[in-house]
């Protein structure tokens, strides 16, 4: 380009800067928004790629029926590719918190799908764990607590007291949802990780691989999807021979535990019968020494009476002896008495001469003492005395006498005396023996009667020993008899039991692998789709911008280069060639589309896929986002734009370089008037005022503009009722949601295994408070749909009775209309009806919790938003798994919404009550989720309004510089400014009015691709945009109108007059 | 006190540095009533004249009346009036609004005054009753232009302003469009004021004013104007 040119072309930019920015602003918008938009995706990717890389998240993942082995990891490290494989264990297990149970999945701490450390450190010992931070937020634990785990069956965990040490991330959980569980609710509420030392089981949950060359690749690129393939068929080829190995090994150690079990079961039973020999000879010996027992006991009592008889009969004789000894004494006494009389007699005889004697000898004596003292006195004469001497001696004589008769005499007393004391004697002797002998007598009567009774006594306790013992023998019998019963009952079971084990063993199903790639992670693929979402939004909103874009330029530059039309001619005049003439506007138009491209570029690089990010990090948990330069949307983006810009630049200077210089330097003639196909329709025509007919006849006249007008306006009011009904279509699940379908505001769930009357008290006594107006009871599982080879997971609802419909409505999602449950069929939500391609009347595989399929018949699909649900009428779930039990309970309140927490913290105390959550909180939650999409909203509008912005100043400035000779003329005529402005925003108004129809319709249909393009799997988005959307869309675009007339308004103020003298250029 | 007086007026225009003075005393009178021709070479002042007596431009100094208003004391909105109701302008290139008919472009004019006369009479008094629903496009200039002057004519103003009426029309065109103006002002007793650099045309005014270097230099008064028809150039 020759400098001359080039100075030209650049003094041409600083003359009509306006122009230039407006182009310049198109490429910004439309580069800018394509760029980041598109960007957002890749970057999300690189994202989780880079996060999965650096926690080392499987590549591949095998499960199986019948668990996974160390041979099997051996195996399939030896496949090519396989870098290597990790058995790894996962264990769902209840943990208590106050008085709930929360359902909690264990995995094991790995070099593969490694945590994000949060806070705290990784577990040392067997009883530290790592656990998410949404658990301590819930539940209040902090670092250095204690959790203890429920005891279950069969747990591989034996750690019941578990301390956190620690918060963190799983790479394999980058979502808020939760594997499905068969504890509790049926879903996991959070996730622990503890050393891999803490689980004890023989085989594997699943087994993780980490791929060869995988770290390399971007995720879910399609090189990484066929590499993942590749290996996949490989282990494919092992899969067969594994998975025989395992049915062989399980069904061998089966077949040995079976044997065992015989084993033992023969022994036992040997031991059992021994013991019960045991027990029945012990019994019977019993029953022996019983007898003879009784036998010696009764011998004895014989015995016994006899020595008795014959002692009573001793006694008789003794007796008699007695009598007759008595007799006799008395005789022998009789006789002793008259002997003794006899002897009396004799002896007072004696005693009688024996006083007589006495007497006399005491007269003699008396005699003696009188001759003693006659002798003594002296006063007799010897003769006297010799007399008295003689007398004396007579005397003295004669008393010897006596007293030799008296000795004779008492010796006679005294023999007599000797004899009746010898009589006495006797007599008392005889009584004395007598009466010894009747004492004896008496005493051995007493001693035998004593004897009598203690013998007595004896035997009575024998035989009473002897009934007890015989009643102990015969209750042993009984509880010997019923033991048998048992015993027997036992063996039977036992051998029934064996039975059952051989036939289990025979129906040991041969083991499957299944051989997931990391799509099957609900989080990862989840996230996928989103980006596949954005991807899509980003391929649809650009596309607006850039046809926007071309039109702009398209007027802006015909304009110019007409504007110019004179030059051009002069230039070709001069001798310039066709490209040299181009140039000029081709790098006006580039320069434009470059640097407003460029920065828009860049601003779009580094702010849209953040602010994509920022929304969807309230939904997935990737931490470091990267924004990355992507040179390939870039170059595509400016490509895009320099095509669309400089394009239609170069449209408008084909059609004017070619033309001679004379043609060109000739004015070129205005354009004419025509008659318009609404004048011919004169009752319209007529009506219309002078100023109306004029700006319909203008409307009609410059096509290219109005053309121009409708799309630009009609763009970003779409664009702004686009971002309107995103929020709408996001923000009526939840009003749809808990107004057209739920009813109910609370849902308590109970804790497992209630007993049935346990719960219909509770219940009961629920239904009396006065706080709770309705409720139902109803159970609760989890499930999966499947048709063919898609899958979803759902809730599988079955209601105890009608109460439930009160609260939970099921209607038809088109007619409206109310829907019943039909016997033996089920009701399935409208978006798994969608997902699934399946139709009323249909039939769809049913997978419980435990992989039990059944075939059933859909009856009906109903309206719903928030995740999937099968209606299952309680006869049907009955038949399919026998009894039906409640496990949650749904219920309507009366209290006012802010009590309803404490209502809730009220119900929790109650021992029966696991969780309870209220609608309120679920709707709270997602009204936050909500203001998140304010920032598409703003987004959107704000680009729509700089896109309406840019539309309409664009169209004014051509609008006037087109036409600037006309208003000229209008103001010389004497219009006042108010009457140019309107003569010439009248059009305006018209277009943008149209503009806003169009848009409108535009919008709608653009929310609702989009919205379906964006729409999560589990939630069904409104498809309604709501009137307040509409008006705000409208009041948007008409106020950015607004702001565009005030500039126009004062641009043709300043229109000077004297231009309506020049001479047309 | 004449119809018009033009007292001496200067008229200055900056561009950057330089000052361009376009008039320089001026001063001149014009009756009711008049034909008035201004002749002058290129960058006399004959425009700026016409621009300031129709309200379009403002004088730098001095006083302009018209029929006892003074117009260069008027402000922006009593000017916008002023050109409204007082003044028709004809142009060198018609300028007329291509998208309206004939009679529409006259419409044009008569809806925004107040004393305006009916279009359609106008347009048969220039002579285009048959051609009235014709657009710009359709019409030839010399038709263009009668459409322009019935325009003008319509809002029945004070005074008719008229820049080079002729300068894009062939004689005869231009012969018949001037006979228009000099019929105008002599049965309407209208005020006209035509801008020509041909000089022939002067005999056909009342009065004749030569501009040189942005004075009026000459004034002259034609005691017994020429019919157009006579002259020739």
């Amino acid at each position: 380009m020759r400098k001359a040119l080039l100075k030209d072309s650049l003094k041409e930019i600083r003359n009509t800067y306006k122009r230039f920015i407006s182009i310049l602003l198109m490429a910004f918008l439309g580069v800018g928004f394509f760029a980041g938009m598109r960007a957002a995706s890749p970057d999300m990717i690189s994202t989780i790629d880079n996060y999965f890389d650096s926690q080392n998240v499987y590549d591949i993942q095998i499960l199986s029926t019948l668990g996974l082995t160390n041979e099997d990891i051996e195996a399939l490290e030896q496949v090519e590719g396989v870098k290597k494989a990790y058995g790894e264990y996962s264990e769902d297990v209840l943990i208590n918190y106050e008085d709930t149970e929360i359902v909690t999945k264990v995995l094991p701490i790995d070099n593969i799908n490694k945590v994000a450390l949060i806070n705290g450190r990784i577990p040392q010992s067997k009883n530290e764990c790592l656990i998410e931070k949404a658990f301590c937020d819930r539940t209040g634990k902090k670092i250095g607590d204690s959790l203890n785990i429920e005891e279950a069956n069969d747990s591989i965990i034996k750690e019941k007291r578990i301390t956190i040490v620690g918060t963190m991330n799983s790479p394999l959980y980058v979502s808020r949802q939760r594997d499905t569980s068969k504890l509790g609710s049926g879903m996991v509420s959070y996730n622990m990780y503890l050393p891999k030392e803490s689980f004890d089981s023989e085989v594997y949950t699943v087994i993780y691989i980490e791929l060869e060359n995988s770290k390399q690749m971007i995720t879910d690129s399609q090189e990484y999807n066929n590499y993942v393939q590749e290996v996949t068929t490989k282990i494919e080829e092992v899969k067969n021979k594994r998975e025989t190995a395992r049915y062989d090994e399980v069904k061998a150690i089966a077949q040995e535990k079976l044997e065992e079990g015989e084993a033992k079961f023969e022994e036992e039973k040997t031991i059992a019968n021994n013991k019960l020999k045991e027990a029945e000879n012990e019994i019977i010996e019993g029953e022996k020494e019983l007898n003879s027992a009784e036998i010696t006991l009764n011998n004895k009592s014989k015995e016994a009476e006899q020595k008795f008889k014959l002692a009573e009969e001793n006694i008789k004789i003794a007796k008699s002896k007695i009598k007759e000894e008595e007799e006799k004494l008395e005789k022998e006494e009789q006789n002793a008495f008259s002997q003794i009389e006899l002897l009396n007699k004799q002896k007072q005889d004696l005693q009688v001469n024996l006083q007589s004697i006495n007497t006399n000898i005491e007269e003699l004596q008396k005699k003696l003492d009188i001759i003693n003292e006659s002798l003594n006195n002296n006063n007799l004469t010897q003769e006297e005395i010799a007399s008295i001497q003689v007398q004396k001696e007579n005397i003295e004589k004669t008393l010897t006498n006596i007293k030799v008769q008296k000795t004779q005499l008492e010796s006679g007393v005294l023999s007599i005396n000797n004899v009746l004391e010898k009589i006495q004697n006797g007599i008392k002797e005889g009584k004395e023996k007598l009466e010894y002998a009747k004492t004896t007598l008496e005493n051995n009567k007493k001693e035998l009667n004593k004897t009598k009774e203690l013998t007595n006594k004896q035997i009575e306790n024998g035989k009473q020993e002897i009934n007890t013992s015989k009643k102990q023998l015969q209750e042993g019998r009984k509880t010997f008899e019923t033991n048998k019963v048992e015993y027997e009952e036992k063996i039977k079971e036992a051998e029934k039991e064996l039975l059952n084990s051989k036939q289990k063993i025979q129906e040991i199903e041969h083991p499957t692998w299944y051989i997931l790639d990391r799509n099957s992670n609900p989080g990862y693929s989840g996230f996928m789709q989103d980006t596949k979402s954005i991807e899509n939004l980003g391929r649809v909103f650009p596309i607006v911008f850039f046809v926007i874009a071309t039109l702009i330029s398209l007027t802006s530059m015909t304009r110019m280069v007409e504007e110019q039309r004179v030059q051009i001619g002069t230039m070709k005049a001069l001798g310039y060639n066709k490209a040299q003439i181009a140039s000029k506007y081709l790098l006006y138009s580039g320069l434009a589309c470059l640097i407003g491209g460029s920065i828009g570029m860049i601003i779009g690089f580094e702010t849209l896929p953040r602010i994509i990010w920022m929304m969807y990090s309230m939904m997935y948990v990737v931490p470091n986002f990267v924004a990355s330069f992507n040179v390939y949307f870039a170059i595509l983006g400016l490509g895009i734009a320099s095509v669309c810009i400089i394009g239609a630049s170069l449209y408008t200077l084909l059609k004017i370089v070619g033309d001679t210089p004379a043609q060109l330097m000739r004015p070129k003639a205005p354009k004419s008037g025509k008659r318009i196909l609404l004048e011919r329709i004169p009752f319209i025509w007529k009506n219309l005022s002078f100023s109306k007919k004029v700006t319909v006849r203008n409307i009609f006249r410059y096509k290219k503009r109005v053309f121009m007008t409708i799309v630009g306006i009609a763009g970003s009011t779409a664009l702004i009722l686009t971002g309107f009904g995103i929020k709408d279509a996001i923000s009526d699940i939840l009003i749809k949601q808990y107004e057209n379908v739920y009813n109910y505001d609370m849902q308590i769930s109970l804790k497992s295994d209630l007993e049935e009357t346990i719960i219909e008290n509770f219940v009961k006594n629920l239904e009396e408070k006065e706080e709770i107006n309705k409720i139902a009871e109803a159970n609760m599982t989890s499930g999966t749909l499947a048709n063919g080879e898609s899958e979803e997971a759902v809730q599988i609802i079955i209601a105890k009775d009608e109460k439930i419909n009160e609260l939970i409505h099921l209607s038809d999602r088109k007619t409206k209309k109310e829907v019943q449950l039909e016997e033996g069929k089920i009701v399935i939500t409208d978006k798994v009806a969608e997902l699934l391609e399946v139709k009323k009347g249909d039939s769809i595989i049913l997978k419980d919790a435990d992989g039990k399929e059944n075939r059933l018949t859909i009856s009906d699909i109903v309206e719903n938003y928030i995740y999937h649900y099968v209606y299952m009428p309680k006869s049907l779930y009955e038949q399919l798994y026998g009894k039906y039990d409640t496990n949650v309970l749904f219920a309507q309140n009366n209290v006012k919404d802010e009590q309803e927490e404490e209502l809730a913290s009220k119900l929790l105390k109650e021992p029966n009550i696991n969780t309870v959550s209220l609608s309120s909180n679920i709707e709270n939650v997602m009204d936050d989720m909500m203001k998140n999409l304010n920032y598409v909203v703003v987004i959107l509008i704000v680009s729509a309004g700089m896109l309406a912005f840019v539309v309409l100043y664009n169209l004014a400035n051509v609008n006037i510089s087109e036409r600037i000779r006309e208003l000229a003329s209008l103001k010389v005529l004497g219009f006042y400014d108010k009457e140019v402005y309107d003569y010439v925003t009248r059009e305006t108004a018209i277009l943008t009015t149209i503009g806003i129809i169009f848009g409108l319709i535009g919008g709608y249909f653009l929310s609702i691709f989009i919205v379906k393009t964006c729409e999560i799997n589990v939630l069904r988005f409104g498809q309604e945009i709501r009137i307040p959307s509409y008006i705000y869309s409208v009041a948007i675009t008409v106020i950015f109108t607004l702001i565009v007339n005030i500039v126009t308004y004062f641009a043709l103020k300043k229109i000077d007059m004297i231009e309506s003298l020049k001479s047309i250029e | 006190m004449s119809y018009i007086e033009f007292k001496n007026v200067n008229k200055e225009y900056k561009i950057g540095e330089i000052t361009i003075k376009a008039l320089e005393n001026t001063n001149f009178s014009i009756e009711k009533g008049e034909l008035v021709v201004i002749v002058g070479p290129s960058g006399a002042g004959k425009t700026t004249t016409l621009n300031i007596l129709g309200g379009m431009d403002n004088v730098t100094s001095g006083e302009v009346i018209v029929d006892e208003k003074q117009v260069n004391k008027l402000n922006n909105k009593e000017l916008i009036k002023y050109r409204r109701e007082d003044i028709g302008f004809i142009f060198q290139f018609y300028n007329l609004v291509q998208n309206l008919t004939a009679v529409e472009n006259v419409e044009l004019a008569t809806q925004i005054c107040k004393d305006s006369l009916d279009p359609e009479t106008i347009i048969e008094k220039v002579g285009l009753k048959e051609r009235k629903k014709n657009f710009p496009s359709q019409l030839s200039g010399g038709e263009q232009q009668r459409v322009a002057i019935a325009r003008a004519i319509a809002k029945n103003p004070k005074l008719l302003l008229c820049d080079e009426p002729t300068g894009a029309l062939d004689y005869k065109t231009g012969k018949q469009i001037l006979k228009l103006l000099q019929d105008t002002s002599r049965k309407e007793n209208m005020t006209v004021i035509i801008i020509t650099h041909n000089t022939a045309l002067a005999p056909m005014a009342d009065k004749v004013i030569h501009f040189k270097n942005g004075r009026a230099e000459k004034i002259e008064t034609n005691e017994k104007p020429t019919s157009i028809e006579e002259i020739e150039w």
